[in-house]
């Protein structure tokens, strides 16, 4: 019977190492089942290994209560968060960390090339502005004849457009790919779906339902748009007996003088974050749909009252780092300082606009304490460099062990190969974020488990010297080595525990890795080897 | 069976010359802090071309307000630069003014920080210590309830002392290369403090744990005898492992790269010294003042 839960043991350690082996190979072929997840599983290695930037910034928190600092400081991350994003970076890591009564906000830029532009754009404060439409525009003389001459210009344009498509053997969907203005159904052909009568323009409309299934219109329809050349495609019934028609169109732009006069942007009001005193996120009473409420202060109070009082059945926008989250239509003059802003938000997103609003409102002053940047190279030779010494040092020492120890010797070897192999695969899975410090803290973990492997060799062998024999021996040894092992293996992994949980950076992660090796190790000392001995050495 | 107890005076006078040395380079010299530490930045630059001497680079940063700056080389192009803490709009005028080398390492860190740093490092090593002390305490109970109560202190104690042994021969050898080579220490030299104590409590309980053992079977008659024919049977094991460690060590020494040296050389002496006061301080201690 023991024999058997060995070769069981021996199975499982077996598949156990198989498995991470896949794991620890960089790129699987295609051909190999799961494959993708296998691949996936990435080594993640820290910026000094990778080369990028770290920023530390601190946050200036003294005027705000007590009580709100702690989610001033994550909306101020978050908003941070959302720049980095802007900025491509791939994997960033924004996070805030409290040392004594200080918030910082660490960020982790890997690969970056442009730290300067980074820290610009993640420097500015968050801002929140309310805008109103602007005036219309006078239109000069000179204008309106350069527009005039533009849609001549894209009537013959449409003509020609049209000529081609009416040839026959035309193919619709590449010339509308090709040539139409309309962004919405750019790349897919023209189609603009199904529609009955009411939903597009009315010149659109009478054009595309005259038309028969396939058939292409003879002439160019003119709408406030532009010119449209339209091809129905297809036709059906509703089941409320409605008709609806499928068709597909390319457009050539036009403009016009209204257009250009109207549409003059968005123009500054004076009210912004700095005016707001908190942002929440409340219910709807009617639709009970998640909006985020807005209270200012005395002078945004005034300010709101003002624009709202100008702006009355026109649209009030409102932006946040430049760009126009809302753009409600006003009703009435608002003199309370409260403002809504509601649109189709789910409730997450609700809290953390409002948390986002409420950063911008309530500013927490940034400022950078500590920029550490490594090049890619330096990182990319360290990490060459260290796979390098990786190799030569486990080959000394399994040339060393080999020497000392014979065969035992090369079972620890075998033994400590299956321990970095799985480790290996651990840091990938975890995932370990791999230093300098973590190297070494793995470093030290071989160490200990050759130690363990030492042990239970000198142990066996003076088991031997007593006479015993067979299965006996390795038992025993085991048994005697046991109680060293466990006792310097347990005082590591509670330095281990304490450097992780008070440590900061580099000595976080070594504490990790040490830990995670030591931890391993005693099984591939304990465990690999006792089986690998027992099957294949003593085997009586 | 060798009397290594027998060379006592001799292990322990090596060790105490040693501790010497090590607290008169520390007086002499002191350590040299890093920016982690102080506060400060460092700038690596690669020049593709020849590049400037270091009065034409102390030159064109002449202005800048950045304090004395410490000018090294560092391989063929390589320049490495030390100075005050700096913000991002002065770190750019320098590259600009510098002719925008390749810039392959840049870290400027407020002295805040590095107060933070050294506070956090030493409560962690003085909690580590304790956590230590109290297990190994725990550890050997049994010696205090079979042999002599309080017994199992003097083990935790020993321990500690080859641990104190050790990191001050690590600060004295960082303060001569120091004061040579302008060696600074940083966060990573935490991490090889932390490692070598790791290491050093290991192979001090290894050998406690096998005087431990044959105490407890031959009893109290020949303490001595005891100690010694434990320090004996493990000596073996103790130079195995001390030597496969530094072997492994020696080759991210020689092959690893240039930034981790001194990291990787703190940890080879540290390795070397774990193993030594184990034996000239550790099994000695348990002798004291016993017949």
């Amino acid at each position: 019977m023991h024999k058997n839960k060995l070769w069981t043991n021996f199975v499982l350690i077996l598949i156990l190492t198989i498995f991470a082996l896949l794991i620890d190979i960089p790129r699987l072929p295609s051909w190999f089942p799961l494959h993708g997840w296998f691949t996936d599983q990435k080594v993640h290695l820290g910026l000094d290994l990778q080369g990028g930037t770290q920023l530390t910034y601190q946050t200036n928190t003294s005027d705000l209560p007590a009580d709100q600092r702690a989610a001033a400081v994550e909306g101020a991350r978050d908003v941070i968060e959302r720049r980095v994003n802007v900025f491509g970076v791939s994997e960033p890591l924004v996070q805030t960390a409290k040392s004594g009564d200080e918030w910082r906000i660490i960020i982790e830029l890997p690969g970056i090339k442009n730290v300067n532009e980074a820290i610009k754009m993640i420097g500015e404060t968050p801002t929140l502005e309310f805008k109103e439409e602007a005036p219309a525009k006078v239109l000069t003389d000179q204008e309106k004849k350069e527009i005039a001459q533009y849609n001549i210009n894209a009537q013959k344009k449409a003509s020609d457009v049209l000529a081609k498509a009416l040839k026959p053997g035309a193919d619709f969907a590449a010339l509308a790919n090709q040539y139409s203005d309309d962004p919405g159904t750019q790349g897919q052909g023209g189609d603009l779906g199904w529609f009955s009568r009411g939903v597009m323009v009315k010149e659109f409309e009478d054009a595309a339902f005259t038309l028969k299934k396939g058939q292409i219109a003879k002439t160019l329809t003119k709408t406030e748009f532009g010119y449209h050349i339209i091809k129905k495609t297809d036709e059906r019934t509703t089941d409320d007996a409605k008709e609806e028609i499928r068709a597909s169109h390319i457009l050539i732009k036009t403009e016009s003088e209204a257009a250009i006069a109207a549409g003059g942007g968005w123009a500054y009001t004076g009210l912004t974050g700095k005016q707001l005193k908190s942002a929440t996120m409340t219910f709807n009473p009617q639709t009970s749909e998640p909006e985020i409420s807005l209270e200012f202060n005395a002078e945004g109070a005034k300010l709101f009252a003002d624009i709202t009082a100008r702006n009355v059945d026109k649209p009030v926008a409102i932006f946040l780092d430049g760009y126009a989250i809302s753009i409600p239509t006003v009703k009435e003059a608002i003199t309370s300082g409260k403002a809504v802003i509601s649109g189709k938000f789910g409730v997450q997103e609700a809290k953390d606009l409002a948390q986002r609003l409420s950063a911008g409102a309530l500013p927490v002053p940034i400022k950078l304490i500590s920029q550490e940047s490594i090049g890619p190279s330096l990182g990319q030779i360290a990490v060459q460099k260290s796979i390098v010494a990786g190799v030569i040092g486990f080959l000394a020492v399994v040339i060393f062990m080999v020497v000392f120890y014979g065969l035992n010797g090369l079972i620890a070897s075998l033994a400590l190969l299956i321990y970095a192999l799985i480790n290996l695969a651990l840091y990938k899975l975890i995932p370990v974020t791999l230093t300098l410090a973590g190297i070494a803290g793995f470093i030290l973990s071989i160490g200990m488990a050759v130690d363990a492997n030492v042990l239970i060799f000198e142990r066996i062998k003076d088991e031997r010297r007593l006479g015993k024999t067979g299965t006996t021996v390795i038992d025993d040894g085991f048994r005697h080595a046991w109680t060293a092992i466990r006792d310097s293996n347990i005082t590591t992994l509670i330095a281990c525990f304490i450097l992780y949980e008070f440590g900061t950076g580099l000595v976080r992660g070594f504490g990790l890795t040490l830990g995670i090796g030591v931890l391993l190790s005693m099984f591939s000392a304990i465990t690999v080897t006792r089986v690998i001995l027992k099957l294949f050495v003593y085997k009586k | 069976m060798y009397n290594i107890v027998g060379k006592n005076k001799i292990l322990l006078s090596i060790s105490a010359v040693l501790v010497g040395a090590s607290i008169l380079a520390l007086t002499l010299w002191g350590l040299k802090p890093g920016i982690d530490f102080t506060g400060g930045t460092i700038m690596e630059i690669n020049y593709t071309n020849e590049r400037p001497t270091a009065t034409t680079i102390n030159e064109e940063l002449k202005g800048l307000n950045l304090g004395q700056i410490d000018i090294r080389y560092s391989g063929d192009n390589g320049v490495i630069l030390r100075f005050t803490e700096t913000n991002e709009q002065v770190h750019q005028e320098i590259l600009q003014k510098l002719g925008q080398p390749e810039e392959t390492r840049y870290e400027s860190i407020g002295p805040t920080i590095g107060k933070e740093l050294t506070g956090k490092a030493t409560w962690a090593v003085v909690l580590v210590l304790a956590a230590i002390l109290l297990y190994l305490v725990w550890a050997f109970r049994r010696l205090s309830r079979v042999v002599k109560k309080g017994e199992s202190w003097r083990y935790g104690a020993g321990a500690m002392l080859a641990l104190f042994h050790d990191v001050i021969v690590m600060l004295g050898l960082f303060a001569v290369l120091g004061h040579f080579r302008g060696t600074e220490i940083n966060s990573t030299f935490i991490v090889a403090i932390l490692t070598v104590l790791g290491y050093s409590v290991n192979d001090t309980i290894v050998i406690y744990d096998r005087v431990r053992e044959n105490l407890l079977v031959d009893g109290w008659r020949d303490f001595r005898n005891t100690v010694n024919r434990s320090l004996n049977e493990t000596i073996v094991r103790s130079l195995g492992t001390t030597v496969t460690v530094i072997v492994a060590i020696l080759a991210v020494y020689l092959f690893g790269g240039e930034s981790t040296r001194d990291f990787i050389l703190a940890m080879i002496a540290g390795v070397a010294t774990g193993a030594w006061s184990t034996i000239a301080i550790a099994c000695p201690f348990l002798l004291l003042k016993r017949k």
